[in-house]
């Protein structure tokens, strides 16, 4: 059964894959870390990424047309994809059955990353963090 | 020539930042002294303070409890990812071997990440508040271990790096500490239809008597999360501290010998609302 650093290593094996975080986007925490981070700082990063998680989970924008009510754990949104000349990163939210605020933080390059890949395995690996 | 001295000015009187900021120095002063030598010298055992309580193993935080915060299970019962019965049965049959959180997951109760998220979550949680200010000296026992067991530990200074972090946070969303500890009430204030949804549950707890912590055990949320949301409400004028308990905001720090009248503010005139608002006009310029 795997636990966060198992969830990231494997996360890590993933073509162009630079670094993997868990992170707690009501507070900025890395709950877990693997890898690089684009300013060397996991930290840092987490807390910035956190702020972009927020935005979409707390926006009414971003929801499906029939909202959503977290039940069950369920988040508004599902992933963000971030893209820029040289690398991807994937943010998506990990679904709970206890109160949380989670999210996988994948960073991987553009040259070696494949973005439709990286969304499916990082979805999976979101539900076998806490499903097992 | 002859050099002339002058004395350095006066440093104009300003208001300490509130307990639990860190102010904009960046200076990474160690919360407890005593955590950074317990964990130099990789102490195993529990660290008392006025707040609650951290259990460290090999000078590694594996545990921490504070009466501010909700445990792990309620945290774990109250959205249903374990019943308390099955909790309960874990604490009894693996409580004495000191490794709860072990049988939690062999027994397929809890899955192993859920479990350390979860943790993860209440430790840091736990921590924010046993670390926090205070003027009561703490107490270091060897050789305690908590009966959870370790689950996932984590070092010394990245819980302290957090709670420093934390409280910035705090005082960056809102400089007034009060609704973190006192009961709370909607000021009437119309809500906007786009509070978000978690932030709404906080605001359908206040009831005029709970207090943050009160909250954040009903709705088995960690009580830091509930602080962030109540600081939110607070910065967007939805809630304030209950009446019947103002004026109490956070002490004046006793005034600096040889500062300047650093009680340029009255203290609060009872229900006073022009203070109430020129307070809150200069929290909210000082949190610029």
């Amino acid at each position: 059964m795997p636990g966060i650093d198992e969830c990231l290593l494997e996360a890590m094996r993933l073509p162009g894959a630079r670094g993997a975080t868990v992170v707690d986007w009501t507070s900025g925490l890395a709950l877990g870390t693997v890898g690089d981070s684009p300013n060397g700082d996991h930290e840092a990063t987490a807390a910035e990424a956190a702020e972009l998680a927020r935005t979409a989970a707390e926006n009414l924008a971003f929801a499906p047309a029939e909202g959503s009510d977290w039940s069950g754990g369920e988040t508004p949104v599902e992933d963000l994809i971030v893209s820029n000349r040289d690398s991807y990163h994937v943010l998506r939210f990990v679904r709970t059955t206890f109160d949380s605020s989670v999210f996988l933080h994948l960073w991987l390059g553009r040259t070696d990353g494949n973005l439709a890949l990286a969304r499916i395995r990082l979805g999976e690996i979101a539900e076998r963090l806490v499903l097992g | 020539m002859t050099a002339v001295r002058t004395p350095p000015p006066n440093r104009l009187p300003a208001r300490k930042p509130a307990a639990g900021a860190t102010g904009r120095s960046g200076a990474q002063a160690a919360v407890s002294p005593m955590l950074s030598r317990l964990a130099a010298e990789r102490a195993t055992g529990v660290l008392m303070r006025e707040r609650g309580t951290l259990f460290l193993s090999d000078g590694q935080v594996v545990h921490a409890e504070s009466p501010a915060s909700p445990g792990l299970d309620v945290l774990l019962t109250a959205g249903g990812a374990l019943r308390p019965e099955g909790w309960w049965e874990a604490v009894t049959q693996a409580g004495p071997g000191q490794r709860v959180g072990r049988f939690l997951i062999d027994s397929g109760r809890v899955p192993r990440g859920a479990l350390e998220l979860c943790h993860l979550g209440a430790l840091y949680d736990a921590a924010f508040f046993t670390l926090g200010p205070t003027s009561a000296p703490g107490r270091f026992r060897y050789g305690v271990a908590h009966w959870l067991g370790p689950i996932h530990p984590v070092p010394v200074d990245a819980v302290e790096r957090e709670t420093l972090r934390r409280r910035e946070l705090l005082h960056r969303i809102w400089p007034e500490p009060a609704t973190d500890t006192q009961p709370l009430i909607r000021t009437g204030r119309p809500v906007d239809v786009d509070v978000p949804r978690r932030r709404r549950t906080v605001l359908d707890h206040v009831d005029g008597a709970r207090t943050a912590s009160d909250i954040s055990a009903v709705i088995g949320r960690p009580a830091f999360h509930t602080l962030v949301d109540l600081r939110r409400l607070a910065a967007a004028g939805i809630v304030t501290t209950s009446a019947r308990q103002e004026p109490e905001p956070e002490p004046e720090p006793e005034p600096e010998p040889g500062a300047a009248t650093a009680a340029a503010w009255p203290r609060e005139a009872p229900g006073d609302p022009d203070i109430a608002l020129l307070r809150r006009l200069r929290d909210a310029l000082e949190a610029l």
